[in-house]
């Protein structure tokens, strides 16, 4: 297994170790409900190293990436971070990922660890003037309403200005990083792109704060199953759209992407399945692969599920058929029976990441 | 409960032997395997189990899974604060996180299930 430059730490902080594509990585540290809420209420530490980093620097390699994703590149503002979609001729989604757009000239793109192989060899053919920096990068994600105060305190100033969905590059501890704030959990948070051989020191001076707790991807999934944010590999994959995973607001439908005349159909013509949120009636959750049924007909099926600690439920995504997806409709799941309920977008709606800052 | 004293299935739950009646609960491997358990489903009181049968459902954040009588028996006690306290199964797995109690238990059966000692080493050996 692959190990991030944060293996040795998790060890430290006591953390139960899997493999997570390939890489070894920390599921859980004390327990995912407590770090679960450790986030919700003061701030979670997450390796997220695994994760892919790019570099594109000149205008032809912005255009060659804009006509490869659902979303305008071209005329993402410097400062900005804009959450998008890798597709294949057919529409279908290869990667979903985050770009900041660092200046005129030059854009970092952060993708998901599952089709990193696959997705770098295709940008390597067909982006100038891209680098792949995730060798030599760690991704640190603090994530919580404390996570503004702890890093001020540990001399971060460049976050000071951030808002939600933007980022930069800053000075920090001797060396350049890149911050953006934008997050998974939703909470307020911020992703911290360092010089791998920063990460341990930096990984200490964080979890020394009294706030700061070490979490995983237990934690990181039940904390984006609430907020209803799709998991690639999980959620979705190259036989789903951005249609049915319910991205339709990140494709600009004026740029150029693959399979848009496919999309452009299949927006025509409607009726086509939809990710959608899952509440059941009691702490049981509805499990990946579970059948959901209307008045006993299958109507779609689980691609991930979850026991929700903030909203004490069982919380569960699901592609359903158009006429099922209507929150408030009650379903059956699962070989017993399981009550569940259609729910909207975010099921856990206490969550900070939007919170206006001065 | 002294695990010690206990018996122990491959599927990772414990019986013990208690004023004429047999409790049965989960090891502390499997919990820890586990994690946060977040749903308890038990048995109903008067139900006849037989060896083998699914006995109880236990959930945890990150999965769901059944437990199976240890031993042929009919439920006698059923232990409901586990059900609403289901936390109780990872702090005190051996003691306030047991899960039903059986009544006229085959004793055949409860003399064929593993000693401590050897499920220290079936656990080990995993």
């Amino acid at each position: 297994m692959r190990k991030t430059p944060l293996f040795e730490s998790y060890a430290r902080c006591g953390a139960r170790v899997v493999d997570f594509h390939g890489w070894a990585l920390p599921v859980q540290f004390s327990g995912i409900i407590e770090e679960h809420t450790a986030t919700r209420t003061r701030a979670g530490l997450f390796d997220c190293s695994h994760m892919g980093e790019f570099i594109i620097r000149g205008e032809a390699g912005i255009a060659a990436l804009d006509r490869m994703v659902i979303g305008d590149m071209v005329h993402l503002a410097a400062g900005r971070c804009r959450y998008t979609a890798l597709l294949n001729d057919s529409g279908g989604i290869i990667d979903d990922c985050v770009a900041l757009r660092l200046g005129p000239e030059e854009l970092y793109l952060v993708t998901n660890a599952g089709p990193l192989d696959a997705v770098t060899a295709m940008f390597d053919t067909t982006i100038p003037g891209i680098e792949s920096v995730y060798n030599r990068t760690a991704k640190l994600d603090l994530q919580g309403p404390q996570s503004r105060q702890i890093l001020l305190e540990l001399g971060l100033a460049g976050i000071a200005p951030l808002k939600y969905w933007s980022g930069t590059r800053c000075e920090w501890r001797g060396a350049e990083i890149i911050v953006s704030r934008a997050g998974y959990t939703g909470e307020l948070g911020y992703e911290l792109y360092l010089p791998a051989e920063m990460a341990a020191d930096v990984w200490d001076a964080i979890l020394a704060h009294s706030m700061a707790v070490p979490c995983g991807l237990g934690a990181r999934d039940t904390l984006r199953t609430e907020m209803c944010y799709p998991l690639n590999g999980e959620d979705v994959d190259e036989s789903r759209t951005p249609l049915e995973a319910g991205m339709e607001r990140f494709i600009a439908w004026e740029t150029d992407f693959p399979g848009k005349a496919r999309l452009l159909e299949m927006r025509e013509r409607g009726g086509y399945p939809l990710l959608t949120p899952v509440v059941s009636s009691d702490r049981r959750a509805p499990r990946h692969g579970f059948e959901l049924r209307l008045d006993g007909r299958p109507v779609g099926a689980v691609t991930s599920g979850t026991f929700g600690p903030s909203v004490g439920r069982g919380v569960a995504l699901a592609y359903l058929e158009a006429g099922a997806a209507v929150p408030g409709t009650c379903l059956s799941a699962g070989p017993k029976d399981m009550k569940i309920t259609v729910a909207e977008v975010p099921v856990y709606k206490g969550g900070t990441c939007r919170v206006r800052l001065d | 409960m002294n695990p010690e004293s206990l018996r122990y299935t491959m599927d990772h739950e414990w019986v013990g032997e208690q004023n004429g009646l047999c409790v049965v609960g989960i090891t502390d491997y499997a919990q820890e395997q586990l994690g946060d358990v977040t749903y308890v489903e038990l048995p109903k009181i008067g139900q006849r189990l037989k060896r083998g049968e699914e006995a109880a459902v236990v959930e945890s954040v990150k999965a769901a899974s059944d437990v199976y009588a240890p031993l042929s028996g009919e439920v006698a006690e059923i232990n409901e604060q586990v059900e609403n306290e289901t936390d109780l199964v990872n702090r005190d797995p051996y003691g306030r996180g047991w899960f039903f109690k059986l009544k006229k238990y085959d004793a055949v059966e409860y003399a064929e299930l593993m000693t401590y000692t050897a499920y220290r080493a079936f656990c080990q050996g995993r």
